[in-house]
Formats: structure tokens, sequence, C-alpha cells
């Protein structure tokens, strides 16, 4: 008989690793003590398109404890792109050094490598470099008429919007726009590399081991066997760890050529040139509706920019095809290459920012048919994924909704803008819907067993991270779960790429991944055990093991999507509420609650997966409150160029926030019926915030962020006060 | 709500250690008794991971080494220092420009201070020097001198945590882990400040002088937004302080809708 | 970094000195601004002198009745010390708005003086920059300049003062006491301490070469009923401000006898209202007035390209600020 084990998935058991953080123990990629190690520092240009003319290093070598300046002049050559424009994946190469040629303001053009952090960051600034100088395409607006399609899937439409819009009673045509945000883990980006017998070893921050692996091995076109990447603990992600950037293969290029290990630390300064970024988006939006609130067309057209090196689509108009029942829509994504460097996924790519667009624009839709947001977004709610016909293997957004509501007192607010005043405060109700895709990928993974004392202890080792997404906590649970056995039985190990492959974590699969990765090896286990004795007897793993006269036993697994998969949409919903109090003069606001409502499959564990949501909630609320990368229009740099300049949200800028999770399992997501949860809240965040924000005050904040600045300059609705 | 505590397994006690977890521990320099009281606390988990094969040898095998930084003729303007960490002196030479940051990091291998931007703007780094909160980024080494130095290392007894890391542990205070170090220094630091009756930005009366005083959520979130957590943590972060500062226990904020809920939503 | 030496003064003698010795030379306090520059490769001194351990960290009252306070203490300790508390809550109030707890341990009141403009231009050392390379240009005054003055600037220079406890100093109306090298001192008024940018942009201040900073004097107190400070700023905390007002009202069976209020965030210096001050005088407490005070401190506004808006903010930013001011009561 099994034992419900009560520390299995679903119990909200403190992070295994957490006595490990909290007491500074948990070691990052630039913590390791490695023997021998040097300093590293990169160079970054000055301008933003053109080329080097001329490298002045003498005065760089002739400063105490230098060991090597590596210029394009002198670097070893690498693997380049062999197409124009290459999409930037996560697993791509990644040349650097190789030409004269400047593409953006920042590119690493040098690199310093001495014996101490101080030297090296000195020689750095003695660098000279001379540069021809052209002239820099760095403005969306400017340059739109060179905007292209990037591919064929960018472009989507259904029905006839030009007859959805005459059809409508009333109707929304707006456009939004987003500015370039930067992920900013607090790990700064860094490494550790060295060369040994041909074989690089990299203690690094990243998301995904193999992608990273892969990166290094083709850059340096060695076989994958021969790097070996690191990172049992991340210091956060959001993305811009997903692939092993330049400085990673700077820092290997470096550990050949000198023959010792090198440490190359991306100063925060450089985590806005060097580490990608969300790119800005304007998003065009055209919504029609029946009196009764029946959509009746959507159109969703963003336009976004690319480097002139590398392609990179985020696909905003995602949730415009499948969030409502519209008969016609159409969707489109326009691309200008322009002297930045590539933007790449930040958290939840194309919905926080298309959901911004899509969520605003609905309540503005509802607003002018004098509807409840609720109620609107319910009437267009849908069983079936209008895109492409399939049906969603679970969608409770009108749940979500509805649950949020109650919880969140949502009939206490006033239709009307400016309504609920106290003192110097305007106070305002606002809403969103979220979607968010749920995917699931091939994951592996193996389990030691040992037989102790009387107690069977496993081991599960995959190559996954913990970016502090609690992988090391799931994954304990569903061994425990799976093998019937206490947490504390249970040991893993994550993040070496000897280890077992994952898809790492990224994309919101990473829970789902991981989690069923370690449950196909556990049951594996129970299975092959049962075979070798010829039983199918309910025995308890020390049984089986006992009975095996095995003292240990060892085996590997892989889940994998199944066909059911494949012939649904599966998505993860949610909903936000968010009360907002505006003040009437200066222009500053505060979150003062929120409450979310996440549908997002089984919860593995609770704590964990609340963190997840109010993390998602806290980002997507900086999108609002501050967030924003704004370039100098002549020179093409950052003029927020550090970390006062960039406001992330402190402490103070959150609120209260209670989130409900909805019961459910998605059987047809995976065998354990777990979705994405990591994107899912800061999907919904930014357009309920600005929605509430226009509840209180009438004023309709399109462009984000929603500064003291803006707030104070802009003129409310004309029909709202 | 069923909560569990892992930790208080009696199995963690007894249980059978690998050879590599065994040598951590002699590594640590925890034996007997007190090797049995961390046993308790620390989870096979996290002790696994301390015993994941990249780690032992190269993390515990030279844990206070006293170079990278070369004969001191390598260095400009060598400055001596003895550093006084969690209570242990360190003589060092080390370079003018050296931040206390980087000499806890790279010269005494106390990595738990985090470096999150090294221009002030984080919090990341922070620390205690002679009782006080501070950035130890915009410390030069060469200014600490007789000063006494506290880190996350330094908090925790030899086998149990600060009450304050424990509460992080509990409420989930954090997620990556990398700015928890910073914020457990500062939220601890900021108890003291309370104690002393410190006023802030937010505090009503600022010329009522009152001291031990009890901070509302307000206020801690104020007074604590000096250390970033992109993760966002900061809700949990403030359970954690609240918790530690008033002795009682705070509720989760989550919640699992009922099956009666989910049935009026469905058919409303 | 560049290289430095490192230099403990034993006690101001030694300090002043050594800074004799070295026209490149400079002081060092909390470091918190200073490290952070030589980080960036903006301050460039060959020599560090620290004056944190030269005493000097006393609050002490003094013969006009009000309070000398000691340029090495820090920011934190200045803020909540209970004469402060009492008697200057609206230094207090400043002083804890700035930066953060960590920070303001650190940070010393000589240095808060001393702390350079946050200009983007400025810290970037590819981009031009008057104040940081006399004649290179000045990139902001046609680059983005959202942040910057709307007061007192001209082509060199468009940058703004960023310390919080300078406005309230501009508003209480205070001191510096300064030692120079030859054993004399010297008082300076703080509306003469910091300065336009005129055509000497990279000064910030009239301080001589080498004159260590040694006290801040704060007249006889007035304030310490109707005050506030009031900053706005693009997140919650720890960030510096677009605009602040200082605040603070002495009101005598229902009028207004004394009026001090400053703007912080408009321009190169902290910006006292004198006239508005003035205006304030002898008026009731009542909203009109504060519009009119207002409307009187902004008619000089000059607001550049991208900072339209600090003109509408700055008048709001007043009214609310002496309303807030007025209805405070301790
Ligand atoms: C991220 C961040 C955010 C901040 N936010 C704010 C904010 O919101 N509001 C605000 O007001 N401030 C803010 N600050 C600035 C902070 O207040 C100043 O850096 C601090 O006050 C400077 O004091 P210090 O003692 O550290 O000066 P230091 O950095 O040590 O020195 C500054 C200058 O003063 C000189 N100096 C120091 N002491 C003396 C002396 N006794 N005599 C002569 N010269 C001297 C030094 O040579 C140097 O040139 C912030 C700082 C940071 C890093
Ligand atoms: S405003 Fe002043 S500090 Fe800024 S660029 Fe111009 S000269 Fe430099
Ligand atoms: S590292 Fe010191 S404040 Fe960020
Ligand atoms: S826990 Fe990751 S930054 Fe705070």
């Amino acid at each position: 008989m099994k034992n419900t084990t009560p520390s299995g998935t679903g119990n909200p058991i403190d992070r295994v690793e957490g006595h490990l953080k909290v007491r500074g123990m948990a070691k990052y990629a630039s913590e390791f003590p490695v023997s021998g190690k040097v300093y590293a520092q990169a160079i970054n240009s000055t301008i933003a398109k053109g080329e080097i003319t001329a490298i002045d290093t003498s005065e760089a070598e002739k400063q105490e404890g230098v060991i090597e300046i590596i210029t394009y002049k002198n670097a070893e050559k690498l693997k380049r792109y062999d197409e124009e424009l290459p999409s930037l994946l996560p697993d791509v190469i990644q040349p650097v050094l190789q030409s004269p040629k400047v593409h953006y303001y920042g590119e690493y053009v040098g690199l310093v490598v001495a014996e101490t952090f101080e030297q090296a960051q000195y020689a750095a600034r003695l660098v000279r470099f001379e540069y021809r100088t052209e002239e820099p395409r760095i403005h969306l607006d400017r340059q739109r008429s060179d905007a292209y399609k990037p591919e064929e899937s960018s472009d989507y439409s259904r029905g006839d919007v030009a007859a959805g819009m005459a059809e409508a009673d009333e109707k929304v045509e707006v456009t939004y726009h987003t500015p370039i945000e930067h992920h900013h883990p607090m790990e700064l980006h860094a490494i550790i590399a060295s060369w040994e017998n041909g074989e690089v070893k990299a203690y690094a921050s990243q998301q995904m081991i193999d992608n990273a692996a892969i990166t290094i091995a083709n850059t340096f076109q060695i076989p994958k066997e021969k790097v070996r990447v690191i990172a049992p603990y991340v210091g956060g992600g959001f993305g811009s760890k997903l692939h092993a950037k330049q400085h990673v293969i700077l820092a290997i290029m470096a550990a050949r050529k000198i023959g010792r290990p090198v440490q190359l630390t991306v100063t925060r300064q450089q985590m806005f040139t060097n580490t990608n970024f969300r790119q800005q988006n304007e998003q065009k939006m055209q919504l029609g509706a029946k009196k009764d609130g029946t959509l009746t067309a959507l159109v969703h057209e963003t336009l976004s920019h690319t480097s002139t090196y590398e392609e990179y689509q985020e696909s905003c108009g995602t949730v415009s095809k499948m969030l409502y029942k519209v008969p016609n829509n159409k969707v489109s994504h326009r691309l200008v290459p322009l002297n930045l460097q590539t933007p790449f996924a930040m958290r939840a790519p194309g919905e926080a920012t298309g959901s911004f667009a899509l969520e605003s624009a609905i309540d503005e839709l509802a607003w002018k048919l004098k509807m409840d947001p609720i109620e609107f977004r319910i009437k267009n709610d849908t069983q079936t994924d209008p895109s492409n016909n399939k049906p969603f293997s679970s969608r409770l957004l009108t749940e979500c909704l509805r649950i949020g509501a109650d919880k969140f007192g949502w009939e206490r607010r006033k239709m009307k803008p400016g309504a609920q005043q106290e003192g110097n405060w305007l106070i305002g109700y606002g809403v969103s819907g979220a979607s968010r895709a749920a995917p699931y990928r091939e994951t592996s993974s193996k389990v030691k067993l040992e037989l102790k004392g009387g107690k069977v202890y496993a081991t599960i080792q995959m190559d996954a991270t913990d970016i502090g997404t609690g992988s090391y906590t799931i994954i304990t649970q569903t061994a425990s779960e799976y093998l019937d056995i206490p947490v504390d039985q249970v040991s893993v190990e994550l993040g070496d790429s000897l280890f077992p492959v994952t898809p790492g974590s990224g994309g919101s699969w990473g829970a789902a991944s991981y989690a069923n990765g370690a449950r196909v090896a556990c049951m594996n286990a129970i299975r092959e055990l049962n075979q070798k004795l010829n039983t199918d007897e309910d025995l308890s793993i020390q049984a089986l093991l006992e009975k095996n006269e095995l003292s240990s036993y060892e085996t590997t697994g892989t889940a994998k999507p199944s066909e059911a998969f494949k012939k649904h949409s599966v998505y993860s919903f949610g909903a936000n509420f968010a009360e907002v109090w505006v003040d009437k003069d200066t222009g500053m606001y505060r979150i003062k609650r929120m409450v979310n409502v996440g549908a997002c499959g089984k919860i593995l564990n609770p704590k964990t997966a609340f963190g997840q949501i109010i993390g998602g909630l806290t980002m997507g609320a900086g999108m609002v409150i501050a967030e924003q990368s704004r370039i100098e229009p002549k020179y093409g740099n950052f003029i927020t160029r550090s970390f006062a300049d960039y406001h992330v949200p402190v402490n103070l800028d959150l609120a209260n926030i209670d989130v409900v999770f909805l019961p459910e399992e998605d059987k047809i997501a995976n065998e354990m019926g777990v979705k994405g949860i990591g994107e899912l809240g800061i999907t919904s965040v930014a357009a309920s915030i600005a929605n509430a924000i226009f509840n209180a005050t009438g004023k309709r904040m399109r462009d984000l962020p929603i500064t003291p600045e803006k707030l104070i300059m802009a003129e409310p609705e004309p029909d709202a006060i | 709500m069923n909560k569990i505590d892992p930790w208080d397994s009696p199995n963690a006690n007894d249980r059978q250690l690998s050879v590599d977890e065994a040598k951590i521990l002699d590594q640590l320099g925890l034996t007997g008794d007190s090797r049995r009281k961390f046993l308790s606390r620390v989870s096979a988990a996290s002790l696994s991971v301390l015993a994941s094969p990249f780690f032992t040898a190269e993390v515990f095998g030279k844990a206070i080494s006293n170079n990278p930084a070369a004969s001191p003729e390598e260095l400009l303007n060598v400055i001596l220092v003895d550093l006084r960490v969690n209570d242990t002196v360190k003589p060092l030479q080390l370079d003018s420009r050296m931040t206390l940051l980087d000499a806890l990091r790279e010269r005494l291998q106390l990595t738990g201070t985090k470096k999150g931007c090294d221009h002030g703007q984080c919090g990341a780094c922070t620390v205690m020097i002679d009782g006080k909160r501070k950035l130890s980024c915009l410390t030069l080494a060469a200014t600490c001198k007789g000063k006494e130095i506290t880190t996350i290392e330094g908090l925790a007894g030899e086998d149990d945590l600060h009450p304050m890391q424990a509460a992080f542990l509990k409420h989930d205070g954090f997620q990556c882990g990398y700015c928890t170090p910073g914020q457990i220094c500062s939220a601890v630091a900021l108890l003291d400040e309370a104690k002393e009756g410190e006023a802030s930005y937010v505090t009503e009366a600022v010329g009522e002088i009152k001291e031990d005083i009890q901070l509302s959520e307000e206020e801690i979130r104020e007074r604590m937004s000096g250390n970033i957590c992109r993760c966002g943590a900061y809700n949990n972060i403030v359970q954690a302080i609240m918790e530690v500062q008033s002795g009682e226990e705070t509720p989760a904020r989550w919640e699992f809708a009922s099956a009666e809920q989910m049935k009026k939503a469905k058919s409303s | 970094m560049r290289p430095f030496v490192f230099t403990q003064a034993q006690n101001q003698e030694q300090a002043l000195a050594a800074a004799a010795a070295n026209e490149t030379a400079k002081y060092l306090g909390g470091g918190t601004n200073l490290i952070d520059l030589m980080k960036e490769d903006v301050e460039r001194p060959s020599e560090l002198i620290e004056v944190a351990g030269l005493g000097f960290q006393e609050i002490k009252s003094n013969q006009n009745g009000g309070y000398t306070l000691g340029a090495m203490l820090s920011n934190a300790d200045t803020a909540n010390h209970p004469d402060i508390r009492r008697h200057y809550p609206l230094l207090s109030m400043a002083m804890l708005s700035a930066a953060t707890a960590q920070i303001r341990n650190m940070a010393t009141n000589g240095g808060n003086l001393l702390q350079r403009t946050r200009c983007p231009y400025f810290y970037e050392t590819s981009m031009p920059c008057n104040k940081r390379e006399p004649g290179s240009g000045c990139g902001a005054r046609n680059g983005m300049n959202a942040l910057h003055a709307i007061f007192g600037w001209n082509e060199q220079c468009v940058a703004v003062n960023p310390s919080d406890m300078c406005v309230a100093l501009a508003a209480i109306g205070a001191k510096v006491q300064v030692q120079r090298v030859n054993g004399t001192t010297r008082t300076i008024d703080f509306s003469d301490f910091h300065r336009l940018p005129g055509d000497q942009p990279e000064a910030d201040n009239t301080l001589q070469p080498n004159e260590l900073i040694t006290a801040i004097e704060l007249p006889k107190p007035a304030f310490s009923k109707h005050y506030y400070y009031l900053k706005i700023r693009e997140r919650s905390s720890y960030a510096f401000a677009l605009i602040s007002v200082a605040a603070g009202l002495q009101i005598e069976n229902g009028t207004i006898v004394r009026a001090g209020l400053a703007m912080g965030g408009v321009a190169h210096k902290p910006w006292k209202l004198t006239r508005a001050e003035e205006f304030l005088t002898g008026k009731l407490p009542q909203t009109k007035n504060f519009e009119q005070a207002a409307e009187l401190a902004m008619r000089e506004a000059r607001p550049l390209e991208d900072n339209e808006y600090k003109v509408e903010m700055g008048k709001k930013a007043i009214v609310r600020a002496l309303t807030q001011a007025y209805e405070k009561n301790a």
C-alpha cells in the first residue's frame, strides 16, 4: 500500500536549498574559488556605428598586473554567421572581436586580463580606440519606412476586419507604446572559464545549460562533449541568461590564450548594452463591438526593431489571436533594423507587452459600451482557440475573473472615473485578463537510489537550473511523491552539463518539464525493479530494492509531450485586479493592493508558486511605474545607463497582494497536470494598473511607463470626468 | 492549510552520510554535537547541493586563502589592513582601490556578500560595519581598519539560523537568493534602528521621539527600499520582518478557490 | 579606478597639509559619491585623504540660538538626532527622503554638501560635458534634458544639484564652516555656497582648493511645527527627486510670520524661493495665498525642450508642500 507523503507535490514546503541561500552559502558563477584565476574586464565601443581605425594598447600594457589585451586584431578566429541577419535563437553562435566593425554603442571591442580586478578595470580604461563614425540608425519612429516583415508567421488573419469594424456599434482605434526594458537580474552575468586538455570548463550564470554548451562548442568549433557548463545557482535571469552571450565567449577565449582560468563579470552598466533587452513596441489596435458587447473585429499591428546583425521578433500580437472569440482578426509584426544590440526574450515576451495593449483596449471599449469590463470579457470568452480551432486543454478565464472580482470587492468600483476620492487621492480599480502559453518540452533525468540503514535515499540529476523558480524544491517533491519517500531522503543536483539534458529554465516550461522528467525517471526505476522480480505487486521502493538484493540502483527517464498535447491549445489563464491611488496634483501614485487569480494547472508548491506570481506582478508593476531605457538621440547610447537611472520597483512600490489559485489539473498539458506560472503574473498586471489609473483620473495612459511627468501633462478623456 | 516542516524530521540526525557529505562537514569544521545539530537543520537535499561533484574540493578545500593577488610588489599603493570580519581578524595586503566588497569576495572567499551593481544602487552588498548597515561596494577596504564587520556568514550561530534567516526561509523571502544576504543584513540592522527609535521619510511626525517602535508595513517597506529584489519577493520579505519584529505569525497570502466558488463562478 | 595614494589623516592639520601638498588630492567622506565617480572615471584623484576619523561628529547648540552640525557626522545620525528632529524636523525629513538607510549611514554632512550632479552626460565619459571636461560642450543642453534645470541655467550647463539635505538647508537658512590650510576658518552663507554655472560650469560651489568643511551652522529654529518636505520622483523610494520642495512656516495667531521655501531638482543649486517667502510673510495660510506664492515662484522658470512638465509640477508641488506644512502640526 502506498502512503501519501505529505511532502509530495502540492505541499507548501520551504525551499530545499533555502538554508544555503539565507546563509550566503549558495555559490553563484563568480564565486567558485578556482585556483590561479585572473580577472578580465571587457571594453565597450563608444560609437553606435562605424569602424575601428586604430587601437593603442601601449599605456594599458605598461600597467602593473596586466597579462593580456585582446582586440579584433589578435583575437582567436571564431565561427562566424554564414547568413545575413540570422535568427537569435538560444543556441546560436556568438562570435565576438572578429572585425573592426561596430554595430551599436557599447559593443565589445576589447578585453583586458590582469592579475586583479582593480588592475583589469583600470587598464581597460586606458586602451585607446579611434573610430570612423557613421550616422547610426537609432530612431524607430524616423526609420519606420525601413520596416520589413520578418517571417511568414508574423502575419495572421481570419475573417474580414473591415467588415467587422463596419458592423461595430462602438470602436476603439488607438496606439500603445512600450519602451525598451532591461531584464536586470540581480546577479551580474558572470563566468569563470578554464581550459584543461582541450576541454572548456565554465562556471557561468546561464538559464539553459545545454544551449550554453552548444553555443560555446559551435562558436569555438569543438565537440559539445568538450564543454562543461556549471550553474548550480543562478541569481535571476528573466530571459537575459537564456543563451551564452559574448562575454562567455570572451572569457573562454582569454583563458585559452593565457592558459589560466579567467573570471569575467559583466558590469551593471554593461548589462544595458551587452545582455539584451526587451525592445520598444508601437502597437496599433483597432477593436469593434456591438452594443451587447459582442466583439466584431480586432486588429493588432506591432512595429518594433531588431539589430543590424541578428533578427529577433517578440510576438506582441499572439494574445490577440486567441484570448477572445472574435470572428474578424488581423495580427501583424514589422521590424526595423537599428544600431542597437539584438533584443531578446524578457519575461513573457510578447504577452507582457501585447497584453498591455489588448487589455487596455478592451477596457477602453468596455468604457465606450458602458459595460462592466469583466462582463465584457466574459461575454467574449471561448473554449475553442479561434486562431486554430483547437480546443483549449483547459481554460478557466471566466472563473478567474469572477472569483477575483469577489475577492477584490469589485462591486465597490464606480464606473465613472474620479468617483472615489480620499483626501488628495483619487482611487481607481482596474482589471485585466491574462493568458500565457504553457509549453512543455522533452526532459531527461537520472535517478540514483541507495538503500542505507533501512531507508531509501534518492538523488535526481538533470541539467535543469533553478533561477529562483523553485526547481530544486519541486523536483524534490516530485521524487518524494513518486518514490513514496520523505523529502529529506531526496537530493537534487542541477546545473551541470554532465547531467541529463533538459530544456532549461525559460518560457514557463521549467516546472512542468522538470517535474515530469523526474517523474518518469522515478517511475522507470520502479518499473524496472518490478520487471526484474517479475511481479506486479504494489511494493514500496525499499521492498523493491531489498527483494532485488540491491543496495543501489540507477536509471534514467525522459518525458515528452503527448499526442493529445499537440491536438490542443495549452495555456495558463489569469486575471489581475489592482487598486491604485493617484495623487490629484503631483502625478505620484501608489498601487495599494492587488488580487491575482491564476488557473495554471496543478500547483506543485503553493509557496514557491506564490513567489512566481508576486515576482511577475512586481516586474509588471515596474513596467508601469518607471522602467524604461532611453536612447540618446545623437550618440545612440542608453542615457539611462545605470541602476540609478533605470528604476526597477523597490519595496515601497509594492502593495498587498493576494493570490488565488484555481484548483485544476490539466492532464492534457502533461501527465502531472502542471502548467507554467513564471510568466503569467507579469502578463496580467500592466493593463490592470493603467485601467485603474483611468478609473481614478479619467486619463488614458497608453505610453509606458506612466511617470508623474506624463500623468501631470495628460488630459482626461473628454467624456470621462 | 497543512503546514509541514520537513526540517523537523527526526531522520536527519541519524542518517548515513555519503563520503562527500562527511568530507564537507569536516571541512566546515562541524563534528560531534554541532554536526548533529547542523544536520537536523539542513535538509538532506540542501546538503546534497553542497555535495554536488563540482562543489566539494574546490569550494571547501581552500576556504580562506590569502591570495589571488600574488606578491605585494604587483600591487600599487599597497595597504595593510587587519580586516576584522565576523570576529575573525585577517591581515591583508591589498590595493588601495580594493573595496570591502571585493576584499570579502575575492580575498576572503566570503562570497555571501553579493555584487549587484558595484555603485551603491542596489543594496546587494549590504553588510554591517560597527553595527550599522552600509554598502560594501562603496567602502574602501582601506577605511575598515579597526572596524567590526558582520556579513551574512556571521549571523547564524554555530548551529542555529539567526531568527531573521529562519523567517526569510519560512516566508520564502527570496527566489534566486542573490539579493538575500543583503536583505537579511539590512533587515537585522533595521530592527536595531527601530529599537533606537530612528525615523524614516514615511514616519508621521518626525519631531516626536519614541523608542522601540513597532514598524508598520509601510515603514518596513520604506526602510527596506535600499535593497532591490528583482525577483520581486518584497511581500514575503515584509512578512518575514513583521513576524520577527512582532513575534506573531503572519499568515500566507495565497489560497485555493473552493469547489463552491468554482461552481458559482461558472454558473453566474 | 585610477591608482591613488590612501592617506588616513590623524587630525585636521595633517589632512589640510596633505591636501595642500597635492593638487589632485581629494578628501574622502563616506565615499558614496566620490567612490562611485572614481569607478566611473569621472573623478580622478591621485590621493584620497580620509577625513571620517577627524572628529567633527558632534551636534552642539551655538551662540545664535541654533545648532552646529559636525561635517563628518553621518546623514543618518544627523537626521535622527533628537535635537534635530525636535527643532529642525524639516531638515530631518529632507535627509530621510534621500537615498537609503545604508547610504545615509555612510554619507557625511560635508560630503552631502558637495555631491555632484546626476546628469547622465556628466557620468558618461564618452559624451561631451562642460562640467566634467570644460570646453567639451554641454551634451544635455541640446540632448536629453527632462531631468535638468528650469532656473538659472545657461548654454554652458543645465544640470541640477541632486541633494535633498541642501534644499532643506536653503529653506532654513544655514551657514557652512570651512577650515583653510593656513589655519584660518571662514563661514559661508548657504545661498553663496553653491553657485550657478556661469562661465565655470565645472565649479559646483564656492569652496576654494583644499578647504575642509568642518560644520554646518543652523539658525534659531523656526519651523519645528509647520514643515513638509515633498519629493516627487519616479519610484516611491531610492530615487532622486524630479522636483522637491522644502516648506517651513512659522505661524503666529493664525498668520504666517515667516516662511522658508526652497526647491530641488530645478537648478544648479538648491533654489531658494525668496520672493514667495516674502509674499507669504504676513499672509493667512490659505490655499489662494499658497497658489499665488507658487505662481510667483515659478514666474521666471525657463524650461528646456524636455522639461516643460517641471513648471506645472513645480507649482503644484509648492502648493501641496505649503498645505501639508500648514496642516502638519509637529
Ligand atoms: C544610489 C544613490 C542614491 C542616492 N540618492 C540620493 C537622494 O535621493 N538624495 C540625496 O540628497 N542624495 C542621494 N545620494 C547621494 C548621497 O547623499 C551623497 O553621495 C552623499 O551625501 C555624499 O556624502 P559622502 O560623505 O559619502 O561624500 P563623499 O563621496 O565622500 O565625498 C563627496 C565629495 O565631497 C568631498 N568631501 C567630503 N567631505 C569633505 C569635507 N569635510 N570637506 C571638504 N570636502 C569634502 C569629497 O572630496 C568629494 O569630492 C545618493 C547616492 C547614491 C549612491
Ligand atoms: S548639463 Fe552640465 S553636467 Fe550635464 S552635460 Fe551639460 S555641462 Fe555636463
Ligand atoms: S553592489 Fe553595492 S549597492 Fe549594489
Ligand atoms: S531573490 Fe532574486 S533578486 Fe531577490
